[in-house]
This record gives C-alpha cells, sequence and structure tokens, in this order.
C-alpha cells in the first residue's frame, strides 16, 4: 500500500468517525465532524491506503473569537496503531497547518494533548515545534489535565509568498546576494538581515483580512468529551 | 394580522408576549399568558391563542396536550396563517416533514408573503429533495428580499441542484457583481462554487476561462491547483497539466494522485518511465513515502529486486512495523512474491548467523539486534496472508521468543489464529496485547472485535467500558457516539447465538444513526449559505442522497435480512406453549412470536428493499462474495483441523 495524503471531503467523514472510535477516547457525533467539514473544508486531511480505508485523520478548526489575531486549532489527531511510525501524523498536521495560513492567515495553531500521552508530547514537541502555552486542569471528562500547545505559523508564511513565484530556493539565493553585496556575508549580519527581510514579508501579510458585513451566530457543537 | 378573530388590544398585547415567550424559550411564562387571554369566557376559543398554547406546551414535553390545543386553534380559526403555521412547526418537531409541507403551504394562503413561513417552507423543501418546491420558494424569498445574500445564494443553488446551469451561474454572476461582495475567504468560496458550476455544465474551456480570471481572488490555492490540472487534462493542454500536477507535489508530495496524474499528463507508455520519473521524485524529497513505494508497483523483475531489497532492508532496519501492510498490495503479482520472500528468508538467516542482512557484507557494522525480531515479524505476516499458517505461526513463535513484550506480536498472533478460523484462540492473544497497554483504544477495540467474533459480548462490554463514559453502560455510550461497528459485530455475535431479538435491536439502532445522520442536514441549509462554503454544502446535499448506500449501513443491513429470512423460515416458538413445557420459570420474551411475525412481514420488505437499491448500485460481483461465510477462512480452518 502506498499512503495517500489529501485534504477530507464530506465523503470522507464516516470514515473518520470510525479511525477516531477505534483509536481515541474522546469521541463525536456525526454532526461535529460536519459541522467542520462544512465550515473549513481545507483544514482536515486524511491519509489513505490503497483500498481507500481511512488510516489516520487530523481534524481541524479555526477559532472565530479573535479576528484580528486569527489562529487554529487541532480538534483531532489520530493514526491507526498499525500505521503508526510512517510519519504520518507529521505530514497530516503540516498540510493542515499550511492550509490554515493559506486559507485564514492564521498566526498560529493550537491543541490539547493528554498529560500521560508521552507519544503525542513527543510529537508535538520535537517534530512539530509545539510549544507547552499552559496546563489546563481536568480538561478531560476523566479528570486528567491537558498541556495546551501552541506552534508559530510564520515559517509557512515564508513558504506561502515564495511558492507565489519563486520556489523556496531562489528565495534563499535571493538572501545570500543581498547580504554579499551589502554585508560581505558576516555571518550575524547575515541573520539580521533575514530575519529583517522575512519581517517585512510578514508585514506584507498581515494586514486584516476585510470581514464580510452580517451577523455571525455563534455555534454550538455536538462535542461531547 | 389577518385574523378571522381578531383579540382587543389588552389580550393582542398578551398574546404578543406570548410569541415573545416562546422566541425567548420561556414557556412557562407562555403558557401563563395564554390562560390570561383563555380564561376570559369571551376569548376561551380563541384559535391563535390556543395554538400558540400548543406549541409551547410541545416544548414542554406535553406532546397530547400539544396536538389537542393546536388542532382545536386550528378548527377555530381555519383561516389564520398562525394556527397552520404553528401546526406545522408541531409536525416538523415530531420529523413529520410531508404534513409539515402542507400546513406551510395552507399557512401561505393566507399571508403568501409571510418571510419566515416562506423560509421554513423552504427548509422543508431541500430536506425533502421537492427541487421545484424549493426553486418556487427561492425565487419568492428572492423578490421578497433582494437585498440579502441569502436570497441570491439559495436562489442560484435551487436552479444549480435542477441542473438549470445556466440561470444559476447567470444569478451568482450578477450577485457577485453587487455591492454586497467583499473580497474575503466568502467571496474565495464563492468564486469556487461558481467554478464547480461551470464545470458541471460541461463548459471546460469557460471554467478555464473563469479560473485564470479570478484566481488571484481565491485563497484555496490547493483547489485553484488541482482544478487546473483537472482541465487541463480534460482538454488535453498536458504540458500545461505537468506543470500544475509538479506544483501541487511540491506541496505534497505524499499525494500518490498527483503522481498518478503526473503519469498521464506526461503520456508514459512504459512503466520504465512512470518508474524514472518515480526516482527523480524520491531524489527531490527524500523524506516522502510515496515515491518510494509507489516505484514498486512499477517495476519489475532484477529491478523489483533491488529496489524492494533497498525498501525492505531500510524497514528493516528502522524497525517499521507497517511494513508488511506497505507491501501487501504487491501480494497480487506471484513473481513479487517469490522475490520478497527469497530475500527475507536470506535476511533472517544471515542475521541469525552474523547479524548482518546477508554473508558478503560480514565485514560492516552488524544491524541492531531488533532487525532480526523485525524479520521474524515480517515473515509471519507474510506466510499469514499466503495462507500457511503452521509456518505463520512458527515465525510469530519465534519473534515472540526473542522479545516477549512487543504488543505487535501478539496482535498477529492472534490475528492469524483468526484467519484460520480459530476465534477463541484469536481472542485469547488480543486479550493478552490488551493487558500489555490498556491505555491504548486501538488494541482495546481490536480485542473487543475478537471478543465478538468468539461470541463473548459480556467480555467484549467489558472491554469497551475501559474506555467510555463512567457513570453510563458502555454499550449505551457507544450507541450515543453512533459507533456502528461494535453495534454491527454485536449483531453477528447476537444472531450465531440465536439470540434474534438482540441481533435486530443493534441492527436497528445502527439504522437509526443513519436516520440520525440525515436530520443533522437540517440545520446546514441555513448554515453554509451564510459560511458561503457552497461545495461542501452541494457535497452534503448528494452524500446525503446516497447515505445509506456506505458499508457500514450494508453490513448491518445483511445481518438483519439474515435474521428475518431466519425467523420467516423458521418462526419462533409460541411462548405460551414454551412456558407449559418449561417448568415453573416464568419468563417474559423480549419478542412474543406474534409480534415478531409482524415484524417480518412488515420490516423485511424494508429491508429487502435497501438491499435490492443496494444491489442495484454495486456491482454483483461485489456483492455475491460477501453473502457466503469467507470460503478462505473455513478452506484453512479445515486444514488444520487435518493436520491436528
Amino acid at each position: 500500500m502506498s499512503i495517500n495524503i489529501r485534504c477530507a471531503t464530506t465523503d470522507d467523514l464516516l470514515n473518520i468517525q470510525h479511525c477516531n472510535l477505534q483509536c481515541l477516547p474522546e469521541n463525536y457525533q456525526m454532526k461535529y465532524y460536519l459541522y467542520h467539514a462544512l465550515s473549513w473544508p481545507q483544514l482536515s486531511y486524511v491519509a489513505e491506503d490503497e483500498k481507500g480505508r481511512i488510516v489516520g485523520y487530523v481534524l481541524a478548526k479555526m477559532e472565530e473569537d479573535c479576528e484580528d489575531n486569527p489562529h487554529g486549532h487541532i480538534t483531532s489527531l489520530a493514526v491507526k496503531r498499525s500505521h503508526r511510525r510512517l510519519g504520518i501524523a507529521q505530514k497530516l498536521m503540516n498540510q493542515a497547518s499550511r492550509a490554515m495560513v493559506e486559507c485564514f492567515g492564521a498566526k498560529y495553531v493550537s491543541l490539547h494533548v493528554r498529560r500521560s500521552n508521552r507519544a503525542a508530547l513527543n510529537l508535538y514537541t520535537s517534530s512539530l515545534q509545539f510549544e507547552v502555552s499552559e496546563v489546563e486542569p481536568k480538561y478531560y471528562a476523566d479528570g486528567e489535565d491537558a498541556y495546551a500547545m501552541k506552534r508559530d505559523l510564520s515559517s509557512f508564511y515564508l513558504e506561502k509568498n515564495a511558492t507565489k513565484e519563486k520556489t523556496n530556493k531562489d528565495v534563499e539565493l535571493d538572501y545570500w546576494n543581498d547580504c554579499k553585496t551589502v554585508y560581505k556575508s558576516d555571518g550575524v549580519f547575515f541573520l539580521a538581515v533575514s530575519s529583517m527581510r522575512l519581517r517585512s514579508r510578514l508585514v506584507l501579510l498581515e494586514e486584516p483580512v476585510k470581514k464580510a458585513s452580517g451577523t455571525k451566530k455563534s455555534w454550538h457543537g455536538g462535542k461531547v468529551v | 394580522m389577518p385574523s378571522s378573530n381578531p383579540l382587543p388590544p389588552k389580550e393582542n398585547a398578551l398574546f404578543k408576549r406570548i410569541l415573545r415567550c416562546y422566541e425567548h424559550k420561556q414557556y412557562k411564562n407562555g403558557i401563563k399568558f395564554a390562560k390570561q387571554i383563555l380564561s376570559n369566557p369571551k376569548f376561551s376559543e380563541h384559535g391563535e391563542t390556543l395554538a400558540m398554547k400548543g406549541l409551547t406546551l410541545n416544548c414542554l414535553g406535553r406532546k397530547e396536550e400539544a396536538y389537542d390545543h393546536v388542532r382545536r386553534g386550528l378548527r377555530n380559526d381555519l383561516q389564520s396563517h398562525v394556527c397552520w403555521h404553528v401546526y406545522g412547526l408541531l409536525q416538523r418537531s415530531d420529523k413529520k416533514y410531508d404534513e409539515a409541507i402542507k400546513c406551510y403551504r395552507n399557512a401561505l394562503k393566507w399571508d403568501k408573503d409571510n418571510i419566515q413561513i416562506l423560509r421554513d417552507l423552504s427548509l422543508l423543501q431541500i430536506q425533502m429533495r421537492d427541487l421545484e418546491g424549493y426553486k418556487d420558494t427561492r425565487y419568492q424569498l428572492f423578490m421578497l428580499r433582494p437585498t440579502q445574500r441569502a436570497s441570491w445564494i439559495g436562489f442560484a443553488i435551487s436552479y444549480h441542484l435542477l441542473k438549470d446551469y445556466e440561470t444559476a451561474l447567470k444569478i451568482l454572476d450578477t450577485f457577485r457583481n453587487s455591492p454586497m461582495i467583499c473580497y474575503d475567504y466568502e467571496h474565495s468560496e464563492l468564486l469556487l462554487y461558481q467554478n464547480m458550476v461551470i464545470q458541471e455544465s460541461g463548459e471546460c474551456e469557460q471554467a478555464l476561462k473563469h479560473l485564470d480570471k479570478y484566481s488571484d481572488q481565491i485563497c484555496d490555492k490547493i483547489t485553484v491547483k488541482e482544478t487546473y490540472g483537472k482541465l487541463r487534462l480534460q482538454l488535453k493542454q498536458y504540458a500545461e497539466a505537468a506543470q500544475v500536477y509538479k506544483e501541487l507535489l511540491n506541496i505534497n508530495p505524499e499525494n500518490t494522485t498527483y503522481y498518478a496524474r503526473l503519469a498521464v499528463v506526461e503520456r508514459h507508455t512504459k512503466p520504465e518511465e512512470t518508474l524514472a520519473m518515480l526516482q527523480r521524485y524520491e531524489d527531490l524529497f527524500p523524506r516522502a513515502l510515496a515515491p518510494r513505494r509507489l516505484q514498486l508497483n512499477y517495476a519489475i523483475g532484477d529491478e523489483f529486486k533491488i529496489l524492494v531489497d533497498r525498501y525492505l532492508r531500510r524497514g528493516l532496519h528502522k524497525g517499521v512495523p507497517p511494513l508488511f501492510v506497505n507491501l501487501r498490495s504487491l501480494y497480487n503479482d506471484q513473481q513479487k512474491v517469490d522475490t520478497i520472500q527469497s530475500l527475507v528468508l536470506e535476511y533472517k538467516e544471515a542475521l541469525k548467523a552474523h547479524g548482518h542482512f546477508s554473508d558478503q557484507e560480514k565485514d560492516n557494522p552488524r544491524e541492531p539486534a531488533s532487525a532480526l525480531l523485525w524479520t521474524y515479524y515480517y515473515l509471519a505476516q507474510h506466510y499469514d496472508h499466503l495462507g500457511l499458517t503452521e509456518k505463520a505461526l512458527n515465525e510469530i513463535d519465534a519473534a515472540i521468543e526473542h522479545t516477549p513484550t512487543l504488543i505487535e506480536l501478539f496482535v498477529t498472533k492472534g490475528r492469524i489464529y483468526k484467519h484460520a478460523g480459530n476465534v477463541q484462540e484469536a481472542y485469547k492473544w488480543l486479550d493478552e496485547a490488551q493487558g500489555l497497554d490498556t491505555a491504548d483504544r486501538y488494541i482495546n477495540s481490536k480485542c473487543a472485535k475478537y471478543m465478538l467474533r468468539a461470541n463473548l459480548i459480556k467480555e467484549a462490554e467489558e472491554t469497551c467500558g475501559k474506555f467510555t463514559r463512567e457513570g453510563v453502560l458502555a454499550m449505551e455510550n457507544l450507541n450515543e457516539m453512533q459507533c456502528m461497528w461494535i453495534q454491527t459485530e454485536a449483531a453477528n455475535a447476537y444472531k450465531r447465538l440465536g439470540k434474534y431479538g438482540e441481533a435486530l435491536k443493534k441492527c436497528h439502532e445502527v439504522d437509526r444513526h443513519f436516520s440520525e445522520i440525515i436530520e443533522d442536514q437540517f440545520d446546514f441549509h441555513t448554515y453554509c449559505m451564510r459560511k458561503m462554503t457552497l461545495r461542501s454544502y452541494v457535497g452534503l446535499l448528494r452524500l446525503e442522497d446516497v447515505l445509506r448506500a456506505h458499508p457500514f449501513y450494508f453490513k448491518a443491513a445483511k445481518c438483519a435480512v439474515e435474521v428475518y429470512l431466519r425467523l420467516h423460515d423458521e418462526p419462533l416458538p409460541d411462548p405460551t406453549q414454551a412456558q407449559e413445557i418449561d417448568t415453573g420459570v416464568k419468563t417474559t420474551p423480549k419478542y412474543s412470536a406474534g409480534s415478531e411475525r409482524i415484524l417480518v412481514s412488515e420490516d423485511t420488505v424494508f429491508v429487502y428493499t435497501l438491499l435490492i437499491h443496494k444491489l442495484i448500485k454495486s456491482k454483483l460481483s461485489e456483492f455475491i462474495p460477501s453473502m457466503t461465510p469467507e470460503p478462505h477462512s473455513r478452506k484453512r480452518a479445515d486444514h488444520l483441523q487435518q493436520q491436528q
């Protein structure tokens, strides 16, 4: 089998729910999956095997409470035990994060993880650059604490700009040329210039996205922890 | 209010307060105000007040009284749109949508431009897929409220669903040029929806032009690129399409569809060309799994041997547990199976002798000790797949002896027994595995499944209970979470045990989940118009139209059909007779024979109809093998018995 990683569609939701029920203690009714797919169709990804069976998924959303600081949230991430150590979770997360930046201008992505879930903690911190932002006591139904974690997504902004006209390599080359001409490749200055360039790019992207007028009703999700 | 029986100002004020209480869910107050009006002998039979009181009672769960009041109110004031609307809402809350639609139509006879009633009607029409009716209602809403975004969107969608693409596109075009539009995510989604409508009208070139014109305004670049790829392929613009798929692979090198499409648009005629392309991508994305793995599909002979040798060594060295499942799809090619087998056997011997994958490497540093373990593990699954149970068991035992604490080994041992038809032994090994890591729900689920295969329903429930909410019965919680696989497995276990009533109960629970999911649509009819996620919304409508074609439904329906047929052929003994034979012990059977017979006659027809639908939709060949109990397992069970 080769694993296929692609954006999830409404047709995948029953199978995502099935995968969730097999793998994780936090489950949701179908309506909550529908809510994700119909609010942010770009953000959830699946990994399927050659027979089209879902072996892993990431269910993701945008937090809607803070319009000036948009950020994404991972509702649920699972990979079947039979398919672990192929790097699937990491790939799913990166695709979802990329889409959050591209479609919704997310600055960072957050998630919750059980304090006891060492494997997941390790994945988030060492492979995906998440950092613990706080501990939420008794977050889970069984009384366990959660780590609230965040990952800064500015590296995806660079990519977003770079892929418009140039490849990443070209951009790197540009930086390098800048440094050579102005600072004669002093290592320290090189870094400074690169990050300045980076920041100016970020500022360009930080222009607030115009919001549609009209009342937004809040959504009452069907989450059952 | 065009009521035949208008209230004087004081009572009218009270009536308005009832309406407000209903909207704010202050039902008790609502009833209080209704009583104040009705206690006046002059208005004790006031239709609209009675109707509103009924509606409020319904919200308090007093359904019978609710129907009484609403019907009485309606009889007293047949020309009131309020009474008809209320009756419609009551029916809707009972999910009697056809009846509710009739009520709304009557209400509109007396107040034809009532926006609220028209909106409620349109929701029911789309839910019931009365597409013509939906179009008419959306037209009226559009004419009444042309400044609202939802009016335009609903109007356009109604034409799209009727396949009148031209009108739908005209509406969308006019709407997009109106000042109601902002340039943001919602606009981006609207453009993609419009492009979807153009594509469905069959005008590929128009869709391409549309995309060229607006792609800058669309933030979902993946969909833009995927659409470009699809359209350019359809229009045979291969070079341009190839460029698009290359860009997509830069973003996501794990998407196997992109590679397949790239091979098509690069006009590959020989597998060697695709192989070369994949090798280029392996160099470009050394961390990507897909290009490395896909090469094995295209390579043959010596080339395959070199590639699979590298692939296997890498997996065994690193200890990748899914190595076998990752290669399993190659097993329909006997030559490839032979190559793999000879390679892995060679590794085993060499690793056992001197810790290297082959004798030629004796001078290199030794492989980690786990390499031999993973080799045993691979061989066990390999032999199991080929139906060689004895050999598979030998390998897995060698693995367990090597490392007695690896959960995967116990799972595999259980699976070998399952494939051989020995459900008892299978479940024991899964239980062992589950005991080694009680925090992993995947293992827990597998264990429960194997228990159910061995008809151990109580044990399975207890096992599942470790992951369900405390204080609630495990099965209840799983039902609430729509956990269909366990309900279907339990139904089959009950069926095998002859507990037909219990089996049917489980099947019907699954059926109810599907009804619920169809109900779930309701809120999204309005929600998606606000959110502008119209492509996904249309996707949802189309999914719901064929929802019961899902394999989960099919499995549960198949079980129900089998039980119903069995009950038809061999009806249960009459319980009164059974009691006469039974001395002393009084039992109340869950299903009396009489009710069982009724069930058979009505429900069998229902389930049969569903099955026939499914049959027509799926290919016959897919259906027939699944009706016979896995011949593969049976044969192997016989084989095993003979050996013993």
